[in-house]
């Protein structure tokens, strides 16, 4: 009924969030990709909506931008009509119901809600095809896996916050490395009882580049053994 | 021989008659053309067209286990149908697998799950994806079981008869190039073979009894280290020794390298394995990395679970470790994260 997709679109990114005894943590990686061309390689992915919520963003950029706008209009409207903020499982209830029309069409948006409420730290999974799930860790895109790898193994609920911070770069980082639709820069908020924080975005290739001396001097310690042994 | 007589080659090929094992090379046999070489299953897919009654397709995803493959033998091997276009698949062949390998100063490990699955049915929860090919090599397989089964078992023989001939064992590169001429004819066909090839190139057979610490093996073309080595070294090409890895694929993909990891749990196994692999790791370490990558993948991918087969390929050859279940792990695991979330408290 619409036109066709000229590929798959695959939600050529990275994000996650997970929730430990410090808050909640949200990390993307920033780069907008369109088929194999990298179309901007700092985007925002995190967007904050009010003091106590961000959502990651995954799916058509448009449509996440638009959407981000919508929802935080609405939030916006609730708290002037109620005089309270409207909780994070609320907000994602209402996103949820907003997407329903679109569901079916072209619309895709995959947004993971990580915020602080009165019930405590929330991360809450909202996509346009109408899922809607609570969780204790997401990670969404096409290099979830990657990053999925690196924190099932690791993610402990009693991390200390620059653990937690160190682990959500990491699994960036190897989500980067491996997927061709993520890369360039990292960034990662921290939403806590006290409101959301924003880290430094931090650019991977130096990342990279220390992982790689860190490896090529194992290496050649290793190749210089073997020799020894060859000689020995 | 024994695969010939199972495969029933004589009645496909009835002007084939006994085996002309001359001096040919391998590629000379392969595009020879339709000549009374015993190997004719390997030319161009051409003439084979005709004559395959085999249904892939809709009815090959029945065929997932070792088992069932030996119990249907009365098809002639390996033919693939006509085209592609002809019998739609039913769902993008995803090789639903978790298999790793990777080089270390040990050798070189190889992992895999066990589980066959086929389109949400677990077919087989005790298969065997790491096979081993000869003394000094195994294979891990990906795709379609069946497939992969038929391909090791051609390419073992293969390798066999490269032995008796020329009394060394030919090179995991060798190999690599063997399988990779080997599926070129059915390339766009339905085969779907995606293999990692793991091996530890040596020397003459004679030096297989070499003690060994662990280490690399001496180079067996330096001058110095050994007084054994006989006239078949001279060539004058020098014979690279040690662990090595190649990556076959029935899309014609032939690649060397020091890591990768097949199939549709690959994602999750790549990002431990990127972590924790470097070439100093000890065996143990090794081992329980391998093991890691392949059990994170079966907790997060439906299509490879149950247990944990891990194979370990060094100069003496290979050895495996005994199946694990992964269920245990599991259990181990949340109850080590109850324990935490309790005493976090």
């Amino acid at each position: 009924m619409t036109v066709r997709r000229p590929f798959p679109l695959s939600h050529g990114t990275t994000t996650l969030g997970f929730i430990f005894q410090g808050g909640v943590i949200a990390a993307a990686d920033t780069r907008a990709s369109a088929g194999g061309l990298v179309a901007c390689p700092a985007v925002n992915k995190i967007t904050p909506i009010h003091s106590h919520l961000v959502v990651t963003s995954s799916g058509s950029g448009a449509d996440c931008m638009l959407w981000e706008r919508i929802l935080g209009r609405e939030i916006r409207l609730y708290q002037l009509r109620h005089r309270r903020c409207l909780s994070i499982r609320g907000t994602a209830k209402l996103l949820s119901f907003m997407l329903h029309p679109f569901k079916g069409t072209d619309v895709c948006v995959a947004l993971t809600l990580c915020g602080w409420d009165k019930s405590g730290p929330k991360l809450i999974y909202v996509c346009s095809d109408g899922a809607r799930l609570q969780g204790d860790i997401f990670s969404v895109g096409s290099g979830s896996p990657y990053a999925y790898g690196v924190l099932d193994g690791r993610l402990r609920w009693n991390l200390s916050k620059e653990e937690a911070v160190s682990l959500a770069r990491e699994a960036v980082f190897r989500a980067t490395h491996r997927d061709a639709y993520s890369g360039n820069n990292v960034d990662l908020f921290h939403i806590t009882a006290q409101g959301w924080s924003q880290r430094k975005r931090e650019e991977l290739k130096e990342e990279y580049y220390r992982d790689m001396e860190r490896r090529a001097k194992t290496v050649e310690k290793g190749k210089r053994e073997t020799v020894l042994d060859a000689l020995g | 021989m024994a695969l010939q007589d199972l495969c029933n080659l004589q009645e496909v090929f009835p002007d084939t008659g006994h085996s002309q094992f001359g001096k040919r090379s391998y590629s000379e046999s392969c595009f020879s053309g339709s000549s009374s070489d015993p190997f004719t299953f390997c030319i161009p897919a051409a003439e084979f067209l005709e004559q395959s009654p085999l249904q892939f397709g809709q009815g090959s995803s029945a065929f997932t286990s070792q088992d069932l493959l030996l119990s249907s033998l009365s098809w002639p091997p390996g033919l693939p149908q006509d085209s592609p276009q002809s019998v739609p698949l039913p769902f993008p062949m995803s090789h639903g697998t978790t298999t790793l390998a990777f080089l270390f100063q040990g050798g070189v490990l190889a992992a895999a799950d066990t589980r066959s699955s086929c389109s949400g049915l677990v077919a087989c929860p005790a298969s065997q994806k790491v096979l081993p090919i000869h003394s000094h090599m195994v294979g891990t397989t990906s795709g379609t079981s069946a497939d992969c089964a038929l391909w090791k078992r051609i390419l073992a023989r293969e390798l066999r008869l490269y032995q008796l001939r020329h009394g060394r064992r030919l090179s995991t590169g060798g190999a690599a190039k063997l399988l990779s001429h080997m599926l070129h004819p059915f390339k766009g066909s339905e085969l779907c073979v995606a293999a990692t090839l793991c091996g530890w190139d040596g020397g003459d057979l004679d030096q297989d009894q070499q003690p060994t610490q662990g280490g690399a093996r001496p180079d067996p073309s330096h001058p110095v280290s050994q007084s054994s080595v006989n006239a078949q070294q001279s060539s004058g090409r020098t014979r690279s020794s040690g662990p090595s890895l190649y990556y076959v694929c029935s899309d014609g993909t032939r690649l060397q390298g020091s890591l990768f990891s097949v199939g549709s749990g690959s994602p999750y196994a790549y990002s431990i394995l990127d972590q924790g692999v470097r070439w100093g790791l000890t065996l143990q370490e090794a081992t329980s990395v391998a093991r890691e990558a392949v059990y994170r993948a079966t907790h997060r991918d439906a299509y490879s679970g149950n247990c944990v087969d891990v194979f370990h390929v060094s100069s003496a050859g290979w050895s495996r470790r005994s199946r694990e279940d992964l269920r245990e792990e599991y259990y181990r695991e949340r109850e080590r994260r109850e324990r935490e979330r309790r005493e976090s408290e």
